[in-house]
């Protein structure tokens, strides 16, 4: 098996091309930390493009970021943390649980936006796919094309950057990529409640989040895993809410927030740790069990844990005030459960993000798409990679 | 503005076509004489008109997709139109095309507080989406200055934007979900109440699409909660320039404010005389500052704003003391379309986008145009995200003033883009700034999105004419150029 080592679009297009007239498949592979995501697909080359790395230009009062796409995460957190930005969808690192890599390896940004993973603050302040404003790429007929721009408002031709985000890497392979960073905020604080179920957690943060008290992030974590990290409440759940801004609103929110509900404050050290351990979903990474991720409405976050039996002895946490479950466990149950459930609610999906016992060969890792859908699908990544150059089947079969 | 060419045996078979329409959905809701017609002639975009083969507003999705498929399969273009309130000429009719109007899907179907969002049918106004939630302490973010008229399912054609979308981001960021019908009509879900999916984001493609690509028939909003406050800073500067460093200063000092307009001497006099809205007359640049929030944080940052205004060399600053003087604040700029009407029989509207950073070259380069067109310019924008709207004043009844202004708007936009913006911000490409899309995109770039185009629409028959200055026929979008040794790009850098 050769590499095509490329350290720029002209060599990326050259490399396509060869696999072109070869029908070859491409892996697209920088740091390699999100490997194990997605289906097990095989390769005949792997396109090495680690040496497309830098940040090109960085505009902090423009609240623009141009860099390459195989940029490591540290790199870029520590440009934004030196004009007290950030990234505002709080992007994960995986690392913890699809393991591989090196300990500590954050990955890239081009990685980042493929798999458009993003963290709790998901909730209220979009994915990486909100954050995409333009990026240069090649696609898989070996062609140089770009879309967006380096603005922040743009409407001129079609929004290539949200298909681009999550594709995972199956239509272009992208060079120039272009972010729009925000503030960081200033104080970051949480309350920390009780509830006596799922559901009644759920409408707890409903009510909350009816309030003008503007919480940026709210997570449930049951008994087990709240003591684990230090932030039991007594109850069966505990609720943990994430006020963020500056110093004197975060204070008075809080203060508003705990005569509505009560609670318990948690203080800001131990909430940036907290809400870290929740976005790189440490608390489920430690122990070596499958991995399921739910996304679904918020108020169904009660019924999809209920369609797991009691008897499978899952550890889970919930983010996204209901709308993201975690589900961790080694029954093969699991998973076809977790199916069914989303298949009988008005929306959602659910993927195996982490394979120890049942394994991503023997089970699709993304929600099977629908004939219509599965059809549509085919057609635009034919549009992009009519030979399946680029990460073939790396999503779904036959894509 | 070149339409292509309408198709003579559609335009032969429309009796044919309108009967076959009347089979599809109720005899009423097919509109086939002249008179009637009119009313849809045009969008926002009124300077060019054109009469549709027919108007068809169908009352279910079933029926939507029933034309569809049968358009489809019998070769006939469909215009999708929502309120009519394009400024880009989005919803302009074609000579052999059917025009789609969604006028009847006018219902909210649901208010959702639990999952905080409201599922509407595409025809529902902008505004009514927050008065069905209000009540509640909820709203709809993105606010178009049209959102009394505009549809929601024009404002996801569209991706449409609003004054407070620094903050709050456009359509594409606040729409969860979409019911879809395809040209094949076929119905698909995209997105819903859920946030993440493990398939291809066609919900944002579909945002700002332009009608080119299918027919949205229900959409699921994100409401917020209401902000418990919000207060405005009124700030004149004796230079342009002052004023874009003020804006650049106040996010350097990490505060988004909710809203951030910027409006030039011209616009502040006719504005002013319009609406008494208090401006200071005598100032080359205006900036309306919003913040809102929590008491506590509006009233924190309106301090440290206020600073940074005065340290940018601000002549005059105001900060309004109650809603009323908020709201009066405002009552300018949302009259400053109108109140340049005022001072111009015509005027053109522009909408490019550059790097904020480059306002002040911007601002030397419309003057020196001005100067060379012998046309007047007027400018507002939404200062925060570097979106242009200048309106360039003219006669339509002065023989060849009409054309100028046009020119003027296209140096304007050429110059946007090479400043390194683009040639709009919010108000879409449509048929008004199709032929300048070669100016932002290389012909591959164009291809590309055509290619896309073609994986939803292989017979072009959704909305074409607009966005592409050129269609290329998706047999021959889809051919591939393998040629070994020899690569489709010398220019770029190599191994």
């Amino acid at each position: 098996m050769t590499d095509f080592q490329v350290s720029n679009l002209g060599e990326v297009a050259e490399a396509v091309q060869q696999a072109m007239a070869q029908k070859s498949h491409l892996e697209v592979r920088a740091t390699g930390t999100k490997r194990h995501l997605g289906r097990a697909a095989s390769y005949d080359h792997v396109l090495d493009v680690s040496g497309m790395s830098g940040i090109i230009d960085y505009q902090p009062e423009e609240l623009v970021l141009t860099l390459r796409a195989a940029t490591p995460m540290d790199l870029v957190e520590a440009a934004l943390a030196e004009a007290r930005q950030m990234l505002a969808f709080e992007p994960p690192s995986m690392t913890r649980i699809l393991g591989e890599a090196e300990p500590g390896m954050r990955g890239t940004i081009g990685g980042l936006v493929a798999t458009n993973l993003s963290g709790p603050r998901r909730l209220t302040a979009g994915a990486a796919r909100d954050y995409l404003l333009g990026f240069e790429a090649v696609s898989g007929r070996g062609e140089f094309f770009k879309s967006g721009g380096k603005v922040m408002k743009n409407v001129t031709g079609y929004d290539l950057s949200k298909l681009m985000c999550g594709s995972f890497g199956t239509l272009g392979v992208m060079d120039e990529i272009t972010l729009k960073t925000l503030p960081a905020p200033e104080t970051s604080r949480s309350l920390i409640l009780g509830a006596d179920d799922v559901a009644g957690a759920v409408s707890t943060i409903a009510r909350i989040f009816a309030s003008p008290h503007e919480p940026g992030a709210s997570a449930i974590l049951p008994a087990v895993i709240a003591a684990e990290e230090g932030v039991d409440s007594g109850s069966p759940f505990t609720i943990i809410i994430r006020l963020e801004g500056i110093e004197a609103s975060v204070a008075d929110r809080l203060g508003h927030l705990q005569a509505m509900t009560g609670g318990d404050e948690l203080a800001e050290a131990g909430s940036i740790k907290l809400w870290q351990r929740i976005r790189d979903v440490q608390p489920l990474a430690e122990k070596p069990l499958d991995i399921w991720k739910v996304s679904c409405a918020p108020a169904d976050a009660a019924q999809v844990l209920d369609s797991l039996d009691t008897g499978l002895q899952v550890r889970t946490i919930i983010d996204w005030a209901g709308g993201l479950v975690w589900v961790a466990g080694s029954s093969p149950q699991i998973g076809p459960a977790l199916r069914k459930a989303v298949a009988g609610l008005d929306s959602g999906f659910a993927m195996l993000v982490r394979d120890v016992g049942v394994t991503r060969e023997k089970i699709e890792p993304f929600e099977p798409l629908s004939g219509g859908m599965y059809e549509l699908h085919k057609r635009v990544k034919a549009s992009f990679d009519p030979l399946g150059v680029l990460n073939f089947e790396r999503m779904h079969e036959g894509i | 503005m070149q339409m292509p060419e309408p198709d003579q045996n559609v335009l032969d078979r429309r009796d044919e076509i309108c009967r076959t329409l009347r089979q599809l959905v109720p005899a009423d809701c097919v509109i086939d004489s002249r008179e009637s017609m009119r009313a849809y002639d045009a969008d926002g975009l009124s300077a060019y008109r054109q009469l549709p083969l027919a108007v068809v507003l169908p009352e279910t999705v079933e029926q939507i997709a029933a034309i569809m498929k049968w358009c489809h399969q019998n070769g006939v273009k469909v215009v999708p139109r929502g309120a009519g309130t394009s400024l880009s000429g989005g919803a302009l009719p074609l000579a052999d095309a059917v025009l789609l109007g969604l006028g009847k899907f006018n219902r909210i179907l649901e208010t959702d507080y639990e999952n905080r969002c409201v599922v509407a049918q595409p025809g529902v106004t902008n505004l009514a989406i927050t008065k069905a939630v209000e009540a509640d302490g909820f709203y709809y973010a993105p606010d178009p200055s049209s959102q009394i008229a505009c549809s929601v399912g024009g404002n996801v054609a569209e991706n449409s934007g609003g004054v407070h979308c620094l903050k709050y981001g456009l359509t594409t960021n606040n729409l969860l979900g979409i019911e879809l019908v395809t040209i094949e009509g076929e119905i698909l879900r995209l997105g819903g109440k859920h946030l993440d999916a493990g398939d291809y984001d066609l919900l944002g493609v579909m945002t700002g699409s332009e009608g080119l690509l299918g027919v949205v028939s229900e959409v699921t909003l994100r409401i917020l909660q209401k902000p418990a406050t919000a207060r405005a800073l009124l700030v004149g500067f004796e230079d342009t320039g002052d004023a874009g460093t003020a804006v650049g200063d106040i996010i350097a000092a990490g505060i988004i404010p909710a809203g951030m307009e910027m409006m030039d001497g011209l616009a502040i006099q006719a504005a002013e005389d319009f609406a008494n809205a208090g401006y200071p007359r005598e100032a080359a640049a205006l900036l309306i500052i919003e913040l809102d929030g929590p008491e506590v944080e509006v009233d924190a940052l309106i301090e440290r704003v206020e600073a940074i205004v005065r340290k940018a060399g601000a002549s005059s600053v105001r900060v309004s003391q109650s809603e009323e003087e908020r709201n009066l604040f405002w009552a300018g700029r949302k009259s400053a379309f109108p109140a340049v009407g005022r001072i111009s029989p015509d005027y053109l509207c522009m909408d490019g986008t550059i790097p904020r950073r480059r306002l002040p070259d911007m601002m030397r380069r419309m003057a020196s145009l001005s100067q060379q067109y012998g046309l007047r310019v007027a400018n507002v924008f939404h200062a925060g995200d570097g979106n242009l709207h200048p309106l360039i004043l003219f006669d339509a009844n002065q023989p060849g003033e009409l054309e100028r202004a046009e020119d003027f708007g296209a140096d304007i936009l050429r110059s946007c883009v090479e400043m390194g913006g683009v040639l709009t911000g919010e108000h879409g490409v449509g048929v008004e700034k199709r032929d300048l899309m070669t100016i932002q995109f290389t012909e591959d770039d164009l291809k590309q999105q055509q290619r896309l185009k073609c994986a939803f629409d292989p017979g072009h028959l959704l909305n074409p004419g607009k966005m592409f200055p050129q269609l290329h026929r998706c047999a021959e979008l889809g051919r591939l150029h393998v040629h070994k040794g020899k690569l489709p790009h010398p220019d770029l850098p190599r191994f």
